[in-house]
């Protein structure tokens, strides 16, 4: 065993399966193959000799001894400090983070940042020169070149800023419950946080606690455990003081870090704290799972690629250009500096981040935590989700589902706020059966919760004791009373022997003195005692045939994956029994056989309600969603039907076979749509053989599997090249969480280790919120489209001056400051505004986008902005160019290669087309003026390319205008800011700006109303015409 | 409520039905092309080779008869496309640049705000504002010289007789009448300048170490400088010692532009138009040194003040005259 135990994995796996050889080493591989690297497995071989833990086989006295504590007493205040101070505080190190200094730089070198890093560099490379040269223009290089430093700097802090906030949302949210833990020291009983815990300490635990560190039983009463962050296994395991395992794991006398305590007290000695719990030790494992880049990333990097490309080329482009026709090297490199700032988007990268976080914020109202900004676009493309099934697609309680009485199955309402039942509850049948119901149950309600709704009251007792409280209480109101009035005189407790559970009760008639004796339990054993069955309220005797209709009712209630109950009862004859009679449980000196049978009643852990639309919208949405769950196949089976993930009309091939009645080999294993997967089966089943099933069937449940088959099933999902998305809450499932493309942990039922596992966190535990979660990633996909595309449209309209300038030699239409004020200025706010764009209609109606074909940005896009919309904005910038030239005397003609003239620093009287000589001065100024006419057509086209881009299909007129109201504000900021960038500003001759006449405003208007116009038919043909050539070449 | 459930699925599902014919085909598509990439990336890296080899599938698939992921007809509809679009887009802006030309007057601009107040300019003009040469070597001064004769080539005598007339002194020669009349200019002779014209020294004094230099004032068209009173010119050291320039002559009168020259009506009516000059004659200037001097334009409407134009109302230049 000691040498199979050689990773730790595979002892949770096979914690208490026999575990084949083979299978085993597969798995390691497995394992490895994930680890990626050498060095973990040498790792692994340490982990393997700390796991070789003895702590269980020694008594308490050694125990005392090897901790240098007292059982009784506990460890001194000081001596818990010094262990303290040695050990680290018992808590999980979160996974080794990049330094923030490294994160800060990547953000100075990512994106655009290099490029703008270069352009800075030429900036000051020419400046240097100039200099030398004694250009009295070379200080405006030296600025340009610092306030692209700045930029990068500045957009660099920014999102810097912004993924530090976004991780401080995480860190705040698992500090915000504390665990407090009951310890002895100093011979005194205290509370100290969960976090000074230190080897040696006593600690005390009680019912609903989580074990706060890994613990020695000295004593404990009806303990019991819940292991399944460990195991998966969420069965109660009792836990006692015995040692009755050689395996560290599998004695009872060691209870493990962040199991739950579900029963019972016990008190223990801390053995291990924080990373050295078997918990701690597997957490740290997890992280070495590599993290892949999220789909968004790659797409950012892709548009990063083009956009770079288009702009590096573009400007060697003309740098030979410019040198082939004889323009200075020096004023070469001034263009390219030029041609680089107008091509790169400088806010665009700013901006994507925002629009992330501001979807992140909207996901969280909606419960969906998200620790990765770039997760939240992650969800959108998702096209798999494994889903837990407790606690995400159920309620996580018990509930009665269906009942049986009078030869007839009732169903009883399982939503979340049932207030009443609807069945039909006049027969004396149900009056008896509520009675046993009601009193055959020892789960009660906590006191004090009378103004809360019944179904959220907190109970004490047994999942499915409460659940029949809960329904009585639901029905008839007061059922405490009702006990009250019906005293109890006796009680058998259900135990697994007998497997029922029993009382004997006053009956509240005060005529009628005769004892009540109510049972319940398994309902083949319940029959078994029973001689008579209530029909209708009579006593009919059980025969054959009743006997049979009892049978196909429990078949068919088991065969819905609930857990059936058998009610009887029996009026004790008054004569032999007395007021008096001495009942007693142990002799059970009363008849136990012959009894009236009363009914049934199942219950399921329901589906949420919200769950059945939520699973077809996914269906609609093209999400395939797979249910793995440690559950039985059958309730695994029941509760996917009742959700949808199997529909109503789809076999399985079992299913099939029963049907034709043929051997399951025989059928068509195509004809199946659904199919559910043992966990032992797939334990046998090669890759091959589970890429055939994931790829034939598109209803697929996987039940009784461990959480580690769930990592392997989500590797056989991404074989298929989809986005998987997973949900969990163990600590075992962490490797599977952070293999998935976006691991989804559970906020309530969820551990830590899962909880840093995952990209994303469900606050409500509910698998709806996914599905919220998912239209708002593929809204922000589809809005961060928008943005790109409304960024990218107005670089043509900033690259074209470098152009015309270089080739016909017109004074420069646009500077490179100006362009930066576009850039970062009057764009910023209207491109976030687009986050804020509602979906056109179609959002979940799609298949989720192909990972390698459905780009952010695609050729569409980029051809649409850079040589449609792109050229419209450039003329129109143009016409207002020339318009302010020629009215101040420069006609077009005259301005054709002006450039060298109009540049000279000597030439200070040039001729205008009128013959009024001009000095340099007025010249630049008249420039400015350019500059200020060109900046604020581009902004007016800019407004018509804002609203042309709210959608891509729908006319403005169908998504209305008015509806987000985020785009006006856009609007009237880039107005705004240009008015005081104009207007405010244009006297400040470092900005290049200049008070400009009120006419120049509207010189592009045509052109602005143009865009709309032509996006309108665009969008009119690309819906009249779906699939033509214009649909595939004009819709991006 | 259970059974509310299950038919709430049941109805996805209906749908999904109707979807699912044509999207079980889409899927099998997209499967085969994913085994096939996948294909490529188990067989390893790609090498070089494989990279020219998608290169030339790119750039000419035989298969499919594509260029550049295009087949003819789909590039012949492309180009047909822009063609149409940019063909369109360019009678567009032809007519509002032939809108704009339709509201622009030939003889006179819109705006005039940004041209005036006037600039300044001197001659000789070699490309700086540094006149430095050496008396004894001729070469250093010629290029100078030859700057002022070929600038006073159409202030000849001969030539401002023939073309222009005589106006009278001391008043603006308005001309009313229709825009398009050709307006007649006055005559500005090169005698005028009398020492600085050249025509008694033909060196303008640069040959004696006394140069000549002329100043312009900047064509404005419509405008009236002065206000009526006579713009005057005068010069003095910018910095520093003001013993360096001891006496300068102004031609013609006592430096001033007169008012008859004014208005200007524009390169296309007033096309015999003449600037008129003003001859600053640095008769007695520091030499062997740098002397930074400064000439500025007095009148009214002038302004000479504003730091950002050094050549509005007033201009610098540096006199070096070795001997």
């Amino acid at each position: 065993m000691g040498k199979k135990r050689s990773d730790i994995y595979s002892v949770e796996i096979h914690g208490t399966q026999d575990p084949e050889k083979t299978d085993k080493e597969d798995e390691e591989e497995k394992y490895k193959d994930l680890k990626g690297n050498k060095k973990k497995s040498k790792k692994t071989e340490d982990l393997k000799k700390e796991l070789d833990l003895d702590d269980h086989k020694l008594s308490k006295e050694e125990l005392e001894e090897k901790y240098t504590t007292s059982i009784s007493k506990g460890l001194t205040s000081a001596r818990a400090a010094e262990i303290l101070a040695r050990d680290g505080p018992n808590a999980l190190t979160p996974p080794k983070s990049t330094p923030e200094i490294i994160k800060f730089l990547k953000q100075m070198v990512g994106g655009f940042s290099i490029l703008l890093w270069v352009g800075a560099l030429l900036c000051w490379i020419a400046f240097g020169i100039q200099v030398a040269q004694g250009v009295a223009s070379a200080f405006d290089n030296l600025y340009l070149g610092v306030v692209l430093a700045l930029v990068v700097i500045l957009t660099g802090i920014f999102a810097y800023y912004q993924e530090a906030k976004s991780t401080n949302i995480m860190a705040s949210f698992s500090k915000m419950i504390p665990q407090q833990a009951l310890v002895i020291r100093d011979g005194e009983k205290r509370e100290v946080s969960a976090e000074q815990l230190v080897v040696g300490d006593m600690v005390e635990i009680k019912g609903g606690d989580r074990i706060p560190a890994d613990i020695r039983l000295i004593f404990a009463q009806g303990c019991k455990v819940d292991n399944s962050s460990l195991t998966g296994e969420s069965e109660p395991q009792s836990r006692s003081c015995d040692f009755t395992h050689e395996n560290p794991l599998e004695t009872k006398n060691i209870a493990f870090y962040s199991t739950t305590c579900l029963e019972g007290t016990a008190t223990g000695m801390v053995i291990n704290t924080g990373d050295q719990t078997i918990i701690g030790r597997i957490a740290s494992l997890a992280s070495g799972v590599g993290n892949e880049k999220t789909p968004i990333a790659i797409e950012i990097e892709h548009f990063v690629h083009i956009v770079a490309g288009v702009a590096v080329s573009i400007g060697v482009l003309f740098f030979i250009i410019a040198v082939s026709m004889k323009y200075k090297v020096l004023d070469s490199i001034i263009f390219l500096i030029g041609i680089i700032v107008a091509n790169v988007p400088e806010g665009l990268l700013a901006t994507v981040t925002v629009s992330l976080s501001l979807t992140a914020k909207r996901m969280a109202k909606k419960n969906c935590l998200v620790k990765n900004l770039e997760a939240v676009e992650t969800l959108g493309s998702t096209s798999i989700i494994c889903s837990d099934k407790t606690g995400t697609l159920t309620q996580n309680r018990m509930t009665v589902a269906h009942l049986w009485f009078d030869d007839q199955i009732y169903s009883a309402d399982t939503s979340e706020e049932q207030t009443t039942q609807s069945f039909d509850q006049s027969s004396q049948s149900w009056a008896a059966l509520s009675k046993v119901v009601t009193l055959c149950n020892r789960a009660e309600f906590k006191p004090g919760q009378e103004n809360v709704p019944i179904m959220k009251r907190v109970v004490v007792g047994d999942a499915s004791e409460t659940a029949l409280l809960k329904f009585a209480e639901v029905i008839l109101g007061d059922v405490m009373g009702i006990r009250k009035r019906n005293r109890k005189l006796a009680e058998i407790p259900f135990n697994s022997t007998n497997k029922f559970q029993l009382s004997i009760h006053e009956t509240e008639d005060p005529n009628d003195k005769r004892f009540l004796m109510v049972m319940k339990g398994a309902p083949e054993r319940i029959l078994e005692r029973c001689s008579t069955i209530m029909i209708n309220g009579e006593e009919q005797p059980l025969d054959r045939e009743r006997a049979e209709a009892f049978q196909t009712a429990y078949m068919e209630l088991g065969g819905l994956g609930e857990r059936v109950l058998g009610f009887c009862h029996l009026y004790l004859p008054e004569d032999e029994f007395p007021d008096t009679y001495p009942f007693d449980t142990d002799s059970m000196n009363f008849p136990t056989s012959n009894l009236c049978f009363v009914g049934l009643l199942s219950m399921i852990d329901p589906p949420r309600s919200t769950v059945p639309d939520a699973v077809s919208k996914c269906r609609s949405a093209g999400i395939k969603v797979i249910m793995v769950t440690g559950d039985h196949p059958i309730t695994a089976k029941a509760i996917a039907k009742s959700v949808g993930i199997i529909s109503a009309n789809s076999e399985t091939v079992e299913d099939i076979a029963k049907r034709l009645n043929v051997p399951v080999e025989q059928v068509n294993k195509e004809d199946a749509r659904a199919a559910v997967i043992n966990g032992m089966e797939l334990k046998d089943m090669t890759t091959e053989q589970l890429d055939e099933i994931l790829i034939n069937h598109s209803e697929i449940v996987f039940a009784r599997t461990s959480p580690q088959q769930k990592l392997i099933i989500v590797e056989g999902c991404q074989r298929q090249d989809a986005v998987v998305a997973v949900t969990g809450d163990g600590v075992n499932d962490s490797p599977a969480l952070k293999k998935a493309d976006i691991g989804i942990a559970m906020g309530i039922a969820g551990s830590d280790a899962a909880k840093n596992a995952a990209d994303m966190i469900l606050l409500d535990d509910n698998f709806a919120s996914i599905v919220t979660g998912v239209e708002e990633g593929r809204l922000i996909f589809d809005n961060l489209k928008k943005t790109i595309a409304y960024t990218l449209t107005k670089n043509i309209a900033e690259l074209c001056p470098f152009l015309i300038y270089i080739i016909a030699s017109v004074p420069l239409p646009i500077g490179t400051i100006t362009i930066l004020f576009i850039d970062l200025g009057t764009d910023i706010i209207p491109s976030v505004a687009l986050a804020y764009e509602k979906a056109e209609s179609d959002i979940m109606n799609r298949r989720p986008r192909h990972k390698k074909k459905d780009r952010l940005v695609n050729e569409q896009l980029a051809v649409y902005s850079y040589l449609q919309i792109g050229i419209i904005q450039s003329i129109g910038a143009f016409l207002a160019y020339f318009t302010v030239y020629a009215e101040q005397g420069w006609l077009p003609n005259t301005l054709l290669g002006l450039r060298v003239n109009w540049e000279d620093d000597y030439y200070n009287d040039i001729e205008d087309s009128y013959g009024q000589e001009w000095t340099r001065y007025q010249r630049t100024y008249l420039q400015w003026t350019g500059y200020t006419a060109f900046f604020v057509s581009i902004t007016i086209q800019q407004v018509a390319d804002l609203i042309i881009r709210k959608t891509r299909r729908n006319s403005i007129f169908q998504q209305g205008l008015l509806r987000n109201k985020v785009i006006w504000v856009g609007i009237v900021s880039q107005i705004a800011i240009a008015l005081i960038l104009s207007y405010g500003l244009g006297s400040v001759t470092a900005l290049n700006f200049t008070p400009l006449r009120v006419q120049y405003w509207f010189v592009a208007m045509p052109y602005a109303i143009l865009i709309w116009v032509y996006d309108e038919i665009r969008k009119l043909f690309i819906r009249q015409y779906p699939g033509s050539w214009w649909d595939k070449n004009m819709y991006y | 409520m259970e059974m509310n459930a299950t038919s709430g699925g049941a109805e996805g599902q209906r749908e999904i039905y109707h979807l699912k014919p044509e999207n079980k085909d889409e899927e099998r598509a997209q499967h085969s092309e994913d085994e096939q990439e996948k294909r490529k990336e188990k067989m390893g890296k790609k090498t070089l080779a494989d990279v020219i080899q998608e290169m030339k599938t790119f750039l000419w698939n035989s298969e499919k008869r594509e260029f550049m992921g295009r087949t003819a007809q789909s590039w012949g509809l492309i180009l047909l496309f822009y063609l149409i679009l940019y063909m369109f887009l360019a009678g567009m802006f032809s007519f509002c640049m032939y809108g704009l030309l339709l509201t622009l007057s030939p003889y006179t601009p819109t705006y005039r705000d940004r041209v005036s107040p006037p600039g300044v300019m001197i001659r000789p003009y070699l490309h700086g504002f540094t006149i430095a040469f050496n008396v004894s070597e001729p070469s250093t001064w010629t290029p100078y010289v030859n700057s002022m004769h070929h600038f006073l080539q159409a202030y000849d005598d001969n030539i401002q007789e023939e073309k222009n007339i005589e106006c009278p002194a001391g008043q603006y020669f308005v001309q009313d009448g229709a825009e398009s009349e050709e307006r007649k200019a006055c005559q500005f002779k090169r005698s005028q300048l009398q020492n600085c014209s050249g025509i008694g020294d033909p060196t303008f004094g640069y040959s004696t170490g006394r140069p000549c230099i002329l100043l312009k004032m900047n064509r404005i068209v419509g405008y009236r400088a002065g206000y009526g009173t006579p713009v005057s010119v005068n010069c003095a050291i910018q910095k520093g010692n003001e013993s360096a320039l001891k006496s300068v002559d102004f031609y013609p009168g006592n430096g001033t532009f007169d008012l008859m020259y004014y208005p200007y009506y524009g390169k296309l009516t007033h096309v015999n138009y003449t600037s008129p000059l003003v001859a600053l004659h640095f008769t007695d200037v520091k030499k062997n040194d740098f002397v930074p001097i400064q000439c500025r334009l007095n009148g009214e409407g002038i302004v000479n003040d504003v730091a950002n134009d050094r050549f509005l109302g007033r201009i610098t230049f540096t006199l070096s005259i070795r001997m």
